[in-house]
Order: C-alpha cells, then sequence, then structure tokens
C-alpha cells in the first residue's frame, strides 16, 4: 500500500492472481506452520483443576506461498477460526512453530511479537463485531499506524486515509462516521481497510463473507482478489462455504477435528476429491442449479462431529465413514501423504489409509448411506 | 411537539415518507432519505452513505434522551434540587443556625408553628423549617454526590485492573470484593463510620464510598471481562496496539454505560444512606449546618404529634432519589445497545 | 408419518382450492408518533398438499415476517396485518388467538433457524415433545412418550427413548434442530413453514435435514413453505419459487424456470453473483452493487431501481406490476426491463449482456 493506489480497484475485471502465480520456489514461501497445537484445558470443580484438554488444534502442518491464497475449509468445531488466530499469536499455542518470513512467532512474546504484528493482520466474520463501535472510521483506521509509529504527519496521515478508504471502495466521508452508520458490506470494507493500514504481507480472513447478504458477498470477495493483485498480498481464508473458498484459493486444505484431511491445488481438489470426508462435503453442499442438484448423488454422513476433547482414537473420521475398513482405520492415525496414483500430483495430499483403494473403486462405501438424487433422500441412523 | 400543525408542502411529506420507509429496508431510521431523486446518480458497488455527518453513539442516546419523557422529569427534580442548593444561602429567608423562634417554645408546645414569615414554622430548637430544609439540600446532596464519586473511582481502579488483567490478580480483588459484598452494606456504613472517633460529614463521605467500591468493582469487571473477549479487542490486538490503549480506549469505554447508569442509581441510595447514618448520630453532629437524615433524626420524638417536622425532610430526600432513580433508569434504556437501531 | 392413510396428493389436479392462500398479504409495524413501516406489501402466493414453495430473499425483505403472519405469531402490539389468509377455505386472520392456538401445532407447524432458542433449555426433550402430543392429540404420558420415542427415531435422532430425557444443550445442533422438526410433525400438521432451517447447521448436517424435509414432503403430502437465503437449497428442494424483495414478490416461478431463466435482474444479479462449485475457477463474480439500505420505497418507484444496472427513468418513476410473463409457463415478474427480452432502451441492453 505503499503506491497510492488508484480510484475504485473494483472497477476493471481482470485476472486472477492465480493465473499467473509468482513462482512457487521454496525462496518465496511466506507462512510455513509446523505440526501446530492448541490445546484448551478443561478445567473443573472448585480448585479449577485441569481434567483434560480440548484439541482444537492437533498437529497442522502448512505451507503458504508468497502472493498466494490458501483456503481452509471444514465445519464449524473442526478447529479452522482457532487454527487462523494460532498463526496470528492470538491464541496461546500448545507446540507446534509458525513461521512468518523466516521468523517463528510462536516463540516471540512481548515487544518482539506486538513489532511483528504489522506483517500479519485479520478480517472478521461479523463486521459489526469486530469495529469498536465507539471510534469513528479515521480513528479505527489510524490505531494501528499509530501503533507501529507509521503515521507521519498529519498530511501523509490524511494522503493514506485516503488512499486506503479508495482501496476498499469508501468514499473520504467515511472518515468521521461510526460503525453502526454502515450497511454490513460497508462495515466489512471497513474491516479490510483497517487491515491494510499496516501494510502487512499475510491476511488471515476468517468466513469473510458469510455474515453477509448473498448479493454484497460477491462485492467483498472481488475486492479481497483486487486488493491482492495490487498490493501482492498472501490470504489464508477461513470459509465454511465450499463455492467461496474454490473460488478465491490457489490452495485448499480441508480440516476435520483439528487436523488437515486433505489438501491440493484448488481445481485438483474440487475435481478429484480422495479422501472420503472432502467427497461427503462436497456432495452436500447445495448447488443454486435444479439440474445439478436432481441428478447428483449425495453422500449422507452420519451422526455428527465427535467431542475434540475425546477424538476417535485411529483415524478422526472413522465413525462417520462411509467407507471405513475393520483394519487400521479405528487404530491407527494416518498421515498426511501423497496418493500413490498415476496422474495425481503430487502437491494432492490426503490423511486416508485407503483414499487409492477408495479412488480405484476397490472399496464400495456401505450402501445404506448413499442416496441418490433427491427423491429418495435417505435419513441415515 | 411545539411545531405548528399547518400544511406541509409537498417535498417535505414526500421526504419524510421516504425516510421512515427507507427504514423499513432494515437500516437505522436516521435515513437522509435514501436514492438520489430521480435521474440521480447511481450508488456506488458499497453503496451510498445515509445521513449527514457521524453520529456517535453516545450523541445518538442523547439524542433518543431528550425526547424521553421520564429522563426529562427526573433530570427536571434533580436540576432544581441543585439549583436549589447552590442558591439556598441567598434564597433562605432567615438564618438556618438562628433561634429565631426560640420565645415561643413552651413545654405544652414545643414546635413553632408555621406563621406568617415561617411558612413552615420551626424546629424543636426554634429555627426556621424552610430555611433548614433549602440549606439542607446542599449538604444533603454534596455527600451523596461525593460519596458516590468516591466509590466510583475506586470501583472503576479495582475493576479496571480485574477486567484488564485477568488471572490471580482478578482472583484476588474479586475475592476481597466478595467478602465487602457480603457484609450488608448500611452496617458496614456504620461501622466504618463508627470508626471514626469524631463524625464529620467527611467520615459519613468516606463510609458511603467505600461501601460502594465493590457494586461498581464488579459490575465494571464483569462488562471489562465481555469486552475482553470481544472481537473489537481481538482486532486491536491483531493490530499490535498496546495494552494500555487497549484497555483505555477500547475496553474501558465500551464498558462505562452500566458504570454510569449505576451511579445515578447509587446517588439516590448514598443520599438514604447518609440521612441514615445521620439519623443514627454517625453524621455530622454539628445541627447549625443542617442536613435533611440528620433533621429527620431530630424530628422523632415528636413523630406523634408533630409529624410534619419528619414529613418535610423525608418528602425531600424521597423526591430527589426518585429524580436521580429516573434519570438512572432511562439512561440504562438510552444506552442499551439492543435499542440502537 | 406413520399415518396409514397417507393423504392423496392433490399437486397433480391443480384444480380446486389450494391448501394454503396468501392475498394481498401487508404488514406494517406501527410505532407510535413514527409513520409506520412496511415489512410486507401485498403478496399473494398458493401453496397445494405436498407442494414446497420458497420464499427467498435478503435480510430484510419480509420472508420470516410473513411466515409468522401465517402462524400467527406475530406479536399483537405494534403491527398491522391485512389481506388474507385462506388455510383450507378458513381465513386464518379472522380467527380468535383460542382458535388459532388448537390449529396451531395441529394443523400449522413451524421450524425455526436457531434450534437451541427454540427449545425450553431446563426441560427434557422428551417432556417437551410429548406436550405436544398430550395437548393436541389428547394422548395420555405412556402412550405420548411412545409416540415421542418412535418420532424422534423417524427424523434420525439415533437412540431416542435415552435422547428423551436428555436436555437440548446435550444435543448438537443438527440433533436439536431434528427434535425440532420432530416436534413439528408431532401432530401430523399438514402444512409445515421452516424458516431458514438449516442456516446454522453444518453443509453435512444440512443436506441430512434437507434430505428428511424432502422425504416428508413426498411421503405424507404435507405441504412445505420454504423460507430461505441459500439459492441452493431452494434449487434442489422447492417446487416453485417466490423471489422477494424489499416486501414485494419480484419474480415468481417453478424452479426448473427460474434457474433457467431468471427474468428479474435481481435474481439474475444474484445467480451471477455466487461463486459455483462447478464452473471454471479464475472467473470474476458480478457483485449486485450497493445493499438493501439503498431501496427506495416501492410508493415512489421499483425498489431495486438504485442497485439495478437496467434501471430507468420509468423505474424511479413508477413501480411495476407482478405480471404473467409472455414466454414462460406460469413465470410471473415484477419488472418494467426484464433481463432476456429484446432491449427496449440502451440501459436495458447492458442488464442483457449479463445473461
Amino acid at each position: 500500500m505503499s503506491e497510492p493506489t488508484s480510484a475504485s480497484p473494483a472497477a476493471e475485471p481482470g485476472t486472477r492472481p492465480g493465473d499467473s502465480p509468482v513462482t512457487s520456489g521454496a525462496e518465496d514461501v511466506l507462512v510455513e506452520v509446523r505440526d501446530l497445537k492448541v490445546h484448551f484445558p478443561i478445567r473443573r470443580g472448585f480448585l479449577r483443576r485441569t481434567t483434560g484438554h480440548v484439541k482444537a488444534v492437533d498437529g497442522v502442518d502448512l505451507t503458504i506461498h508468497r502472493g498466494n491464497t490458501y483456503g481452509l475449509v471444514g465445519e464449524s468445531g473442526c478447529g479452522k477460526s482457532t487454527f487462523g488466530r494460532a498463526v496470528l499469536q492470538l491464541e496461546q499455542v500448545t507446540a507446534g512453530q509458525v513461521m512468518l518470513d523466516g521468523i517463528d512467532l510462536a516463540t516471540l512474546s512481548g515487544e518482539a511479537l506486538r513489532r511483528q504484528r504489522r506483517h500479519m493482520q485479520m478480517v472478521f466474520q461479523d463486521p459489526l463485531g469486530s469495529l469498536d463501535p465507539r471510534q469513528s472510521v479515521e480513528s479505527l483506521l489510524l490505531e494501528g499506524m499509530k501503533a507501529h509509529s507509521m503515521t507521519g504527519d498529519a498530511n501523509q496521515a490524511r494522503a493514506r486515509l485516503r488512499e486506503l478508504l479508495s482501496a476498499v471502495g469508501l468514499p473520504m466521508s467515511a472518515l468521521n462516521r461510526y460503525p453502526h452508520e454502515f450497511s454490513g458490506g460497508q462495515r466489512q470494507r471497513i474491516g479490510i481497510a483497517r487491515a491494510l493500514s499496516v501494510e502487512p504481507q499475510l491476511i488471515i480472513a476468517d468466513e469473510p463473507v458469510s455474515a453477509l447478504d448473498v448479493s454484497v458477498q460477491a462485492q467483498v470477495i472481488n475486492l479481497l482478489e483486487d486488493l491482492q493483485r495490487e498490493l501482492g498480498l498472501t490470504y489464508l481464508v477461513i470459509a465454511h462455504d465450499l463455492a467461496v473458498v474454490r473460488h478465491i484459493s490457489d490452495q485448499v486444505g480441508v480440516m476435520y477435528l483439528g487436523s488437515i484431511v486433505e489438501e491440493a491445488d484448488a481445481d485438483e481438489l474440487y475435481s478429484r476429491p480422495l479422501h472420503p470426508y472432502t467427497r461427503a462435503l462436497m456432495s452436500a453442499a447445495p448447488v443454486p442449479d435444479p439440474e445439478v442438484e436432481g441428478r447428483r448423488e449425495q453422500i449422507l454422513l452420519s451422526g455428527d462431529l465427535p467431542s475434540p476433547a475425546d477424538p476417535p482414537v485411529g483415524c478422526r473420521f472413522h465413525t462417520r465413514c462411509p467407507w471405513k475398513q475393520d483394519t487400521l482405520c479405528a487404530t491407527s492415525r494416518p498421515t498426511l501423504l501423497p496418493v500413490n496414483l498415476p496422474d495425481v500430483p503430487a502437491a494432492h495430499k490426503v490423511a486416508c489409509h485407503w483414499a487409492d483403494e477408495i479412488e480405484r473403486g476397490v472399496i464400495k462405501p456401505s450402501s445404506s448411506r448413499q442416496a441418490e438424487g433427491p427423491q429418495t433422500g435417505q435419513i441415515p441412523e | 411537539m411545539g411545531i405548528p400543525n399547518g400544511p406541509r408542502t409537498w417535498a417535505e411529506s414526500k421526504k419524510k415518507r421516504i425516510d421512515t420507509l427507507a427504514a423499513s429496508a432494515g437500516r437505522s431510521g436516521r435515513g437522509e432519505g435514501a436514492g438520489d431523486g430521480p435521474g440521480g446518480p447511481a450508488t456506488g458497488e458499497a453503496g451510498a452513505l445515509k445521513g449527514a455527518e457521524g453520529v456517535s453513539l453516545l450523541a445518538a442516546a442523547w439524542r433518543r434522551l431528550r425526547r424521553n419523557a421520564v429522563f426529562l422529569i427526573g433530570a427536571a427534580i434533580v436540576l432544581v434540587f441543585v439549583a436549589l442548593a447552590i442558591i439556598a444561602p441567598w434564597i433562605a429567608p432567615h438564618d438556618p443556625a438562628g433561634r429565631i423562634l426560640v420565645d415561643q417554645i413552651r413545654p405544652s408546645n414545643p414546635i413553632p408553628q408555621p406563621q406568617p414569615g415561617f411558612p413552615l414554622g420551626g424546629d424543636s430548637s426554634g429555627r426556621d423549617l424552610l430555611s433548614r430544609l433549602l440549606v439542607g439540600a446542599r449538604q444533603t446532596l454534596f455527600v451523596g454526590v461525593m460519596a458516590t464519586l468516591g466509590g466510583l473511582s475506586g470501583g472503576v481502579l479495582l475493576g479496571t485492573l480485574a477486567g484488564a488483567f485477568g488471572g490471580p490478580i482478578d482472583s484476588l480483588i474479586m475475592r476481597i470484593v466478595d467478602v465487602m459484598l457480603s457484609i450488608p452494606a448500611l452496617l458496614m456504613a456504620f461501622t466504618i463510620a463508627a470508626m471514626f472517633a469524631k463524625p464529620t460529614q467527611w467520615t459519613v463521605i468516606m463510609a458511603i464510598a467505600i461501601v460502594q467500591v465493590p457494586i461498581f468493582a464488579r459490575l465494571l469487571r464483569g462488562s471489562m471481562l465481555a469486552q475482553r473477549r470481544s472481537d473489537h479487542v481481538l482486532a486491536a490486538r491483531a493490530l499490535g496496539v498496546k495494552q494500555a490503549p487497549i484497555v483505555i480506549r477500547h475496553m474501558l469505554p465500551n464498558s462505562f454505560g452500566p458504570v454510569i447508569v449505576q451511579a445515578t442509581l447509587v446517588i439516590a441510595g448514598a443520599i438514604i444512606d447518609a440521612a441514615a447514618l445521620s439519623f443514627l448520630g454517625l453524621g455530622n453532629p454539628d445541627d447549625r449546618s443542617p442536613e435533611w437524615g440528620q433533621m429527620l433524626g431530630k424530628a422523632q420524638e415528636f413523630f406523634n404529634t408533630f409529624p410534619h417536622l419528619a414529613m418535610w425532610p423525608a418528602a425531600c430526600i424521597i423526591v430527589v432519589a426518585l429524580g436521580f432513580t429516573l434519570m438512572g433508569e432511562s439512561l440504562r434504556e438510552a444506552l442499551d445497545p439492543k435499542s440502537q437501531r | 408419518m406413520g399415518r396409514p392413510q397417507s393423504v392423496p396428493r392433490r399437486t397433480a389436479q391443480a384444480a380446486g382450492e389450494p391448501m394454503l392462500r396468501v392475498e394481498d398479504l401487508s404488514i406494517k409495524f406501527v410505532r407510535r408518533g413514527q409513520e409506520p413501516t412496511i415489512a410486507v406489501d401485498s403478496i399473494s402466493f398458493d401453496v397445494q398438499a405436498g407442494q414446497t414453495v420458497g420464499l427467498v430473499g435478503e435480510s430484510g425483505c419480509g420472508k420470516s415476517v410473513t411466515a409468522l403472519a401465517i402462524m400467527g405469531l406475530l406479536p399483537p402490539r405494534g403491527n398491522r396485518v391485512e389481506g388474507e389468509i385462506h388455510f383450507d377455505g378458513t381465513d386464518l386472520l379472522s380467527l380468535s388467538d383460542k382458535q388459532m392456538r388448537d390449529r396451531r401445532g395441529q394443523e400449522l407447524a413451524m421450524v425455526f433457524q436457531d434450534p437451541l432458542s427454540s427449545l425450553n433449555p431446563v426441560v427434557p426433550l422428551g417432556v417437551q415433545v410429548c406436550e405436544v402430543l398430550e395437548r393436541h392429540k389428547g394422548m395420555r404420558h405412556g402412550a405420548a412418550r411412545r409416540r415421542s420415542a418412535e418420532l424422534l427415531d423417524k427424523v434420525g435422532v439415533p437412540d431416542p427413548t435415552r435422547r428423551l430425557d436428555e436436555y437440548p444443550h446435550q444435543l448438537s445442533g443438527g440433533m436439536r434442530q431434528r427434535a425440532l422438526i420432530a416436534m413439528a410433525l408431532a401432530c401430523e400438521p399438514r402444512l409445515l413453514i421452516a424458516d431458514e432451517p438449516t442456516t446454522a447447521l453444518d453443509v453435512t448436517i444440512q443436506a441430512q435435514i434437507l434430505a428428511l424435509l424432502k422425504e416428508l414432503v413426498t411421503e405424507s403430502g404435507t405441504a412445505l413453505v420454504m423460507i430461505t437465503h441459500d439459492l441452493g437449497v431452494v434449487a434442489g428442494l422447492c417446487d416453485q419459487v417466490n423471489v422477494l424483495y424489499g416486501g414485494r414478490i419480484v419474480e415468481r416461478a417453478d424452479r426448473f424456470e427460474l434457474f433457467a431463466r431468471p427474468r428479474h435482474p435481481y435474481t439474475n444479479g444474484l445467480l451471477a453473483s455466487i461463486p459455483r462449485l462447478n464452473s471454471p475457477r479464475g472467473q470474476r463474480l458480478k457483485p449486485v452493487p450497493g445493499s438493501v439500505a439503498d431501496n427506495i420505497p416501492w410508493q415512489v418507484g421499483c425498489a431495486f431501481s438504485p442497485r439495478c444496472g437496467a434501471a430507468s427513468e420509468l423505474c424511479r418513476a413508477e413501480a411495476p406490476h407482478l405480471e404473467r410473463d409472455e414466454g414462460g409457463a406460469g413465470h410471473e415478474i415484477r419488472c418494467h426491463h426484464p433481463v432476456g427480452r429484446p432491449s427496449e432502451s440502451a440501459d436495458d441492453a447492458r442488464s442483457a449482456q449479463d445473461e
């Protein structure tokens, strides 16, 4: 954001950054997360004794290349939001490394960590709740800059504010207004402008559009893409909406109960989901097209997400998996590895003992759980 | 209100209608008229901004308060008494300490009756009751407000420390507060006031202030903790804002609404507590400077024969307390985030 | 529903009175000292037995208020409800509170978005389901309990007998929503209104619940009014779709027609703005500009015109009527310049390009 941005970035449609990716050499890695764990103690009784742990994030590895977007999908309770906050060191990390541009954030604290916050920012799900209701937009936007001594003199600050607002498509008259005076989409633009104010390299967006009206979601998605192209930002987008994640991401990871079960380039993942959970997720997502809805096969999962305080032994998905086998699944926890199949790229990794057998059709799903078409929707037992 | 109900121009009435209808689309009713009029420019992708200028939450609350009858009545009562208290020395018809009617006191008639120049009569020492009531407003309000300010400051300090730091500091402060709250407030005030060898108005203020500290501390700590977990505080942390500005700029202002409301309600209680202390002889013994609670205390021996002696100061206490309570309740309503839209 | 004499599906015989006929329903919020705000503005639609009708729109379009009005659940103060709601030949709006109470739960039932706040947190689930059966069906406690367990089993709650003694907070979100549906189905209602029943749920759970609702409609001939903002849910479930904007129906068609040939610029814009799972990646989304805050009142012109690329002078001066579209079968639109018609003005051409 050091260069003044011209007018509204939403003006001209263009190609997305993923079309001409910054070559993903090892030196271009911005974020590298190694075996990240976030366990929350469960305290009970008068003495607040720790009686167990909620393993919200339980061993996640993830690499994001500079200028790329990594999409993290999963259902509520899978630990994706906790993961995002842990990367930003807004949650206490239990174990693991979070390297941002070569610096391990997990070892930093106090002032050293505070200084690093300039380089990583967050966009929140609830645009109203994440803006202090008693601060004007001007002071919201200046706050981060002041914290990092980036404001300069009054004229420079003014110019910077103008630049920020025009980047997110808001008029200068927004400055002396308060968050409650804006619509949902406008508030989210303010939240994005605030994140941009400290010129970060990484932005973690946690469900950035799910609280917005459908007609407004596309505006914010486009804005995020435009800003990425203009400013060379790196995104980690956390969402439950598969279509949104697919649209915005270069790489997608699917999270289930604290760990990533499948990871691949967005197109690859969506055209060839290999993990049974990813398959179920994709088949369950409603598509706004009655023809497609009428044709497709749905894999209806039985039951609910197990408690992260007491995750299943072995593969965490085996309690709901239609392809569950008698060996391995209930005893050994699979790791995220490339699959042994022709024409599946090495970047496509799955944490499933039987991924290639399932893909080759050697293993069939237990039939009672599969439904075809809309008319025969089965109720899982 | 006072606006003449004359014919409105078409433009006016149309604009008004647009305003209210725009509000129905799920936005705050302060819209300054949607649309840019026929042929106006289409709005940008982000949509148009509504209203003429930025209105902070406080300003919006004030706008609502100005139109709230309950608040206006409460404020009027309080203002009248405050004004009377300020100008009391000049408008009091007689010296409140002067025993002007003392020669009318007989064993058969211990209280001077109302008479020309003394509309409420005198007290058992022959002093003018009206003058004493007027001048007494000063003392009473002063004690109530000072005690509340004292309690507020102490409570805000403790509550902020507990809410901002959490952990062991929070636990320690809250245990102290719990202990204080477990003792009946008035009993504690008596004990504190009785600890001083020579009661003055300051001992009364101190006693009542200390009793109020835990109320404010607990209230503020509760809303500070809620703020600590809020997204906007998380956002400020993520921005790299230091701890002190986060507490002072984000957590405190957003936690203060309930505390302010509580303070107005507590003033009423403080006035009554001060009266109770005076009534029991723990207040300022110097009866040359009158105070309502103390007047009430003196009046008790004549309660059966001359009830008006007690009724006047009691009525004053009740009305002032009511004024502060009305203000507090309507403030609570106006500051309630649920009534913002 | 285990009902032996399953209600014959009347969808085919389009003749005769529909099960639910909403006519010119208007709902105004009246506050003292303020002019009334219009939440719903003469909405009309029919629902046949065994049919699923969708009410689709964004926040503030009046869809939930319509549902509450049909159920007679709008608070009596502060609302003015006009028009007619015929259910089986009776105008629900003319019924007394008591008559309405008897019908609610018995013939009409509703499922809400937030299952947790719709259940009483301090009463075991079984008691809450039994209560419905005892009140409306006059069942004895033992029978009601057995029937409750059957119902929970029917909607896919595992181990239903044990669940009867659990409290709502002990159940997961999906289980709670199932329990609510079980309660709604307890008296075999003929009309079920589902207000965003899956919005609070995860995708995989949503799929389970939608499949359950679908089965219900096909098996027992219950009529379903589905209220949602999610076009994906609509595409899979609704026979007839009503698109609401600013309190009025702007487009109505059956789902295949609507998704294949959206005629109203709002519907068209919505469909163009959502990212698709099955569309090629890298395509830029075409957002609908502005937000509902930009709407102008229908009394002045078309409420959507400030956000509409095809809007003309006419749109800002005069509100269009809901009219039958010449081309489509049963397709109705409220627009001066519908999408996909040979253009009449330069403005119109712009929107046609969006197709």
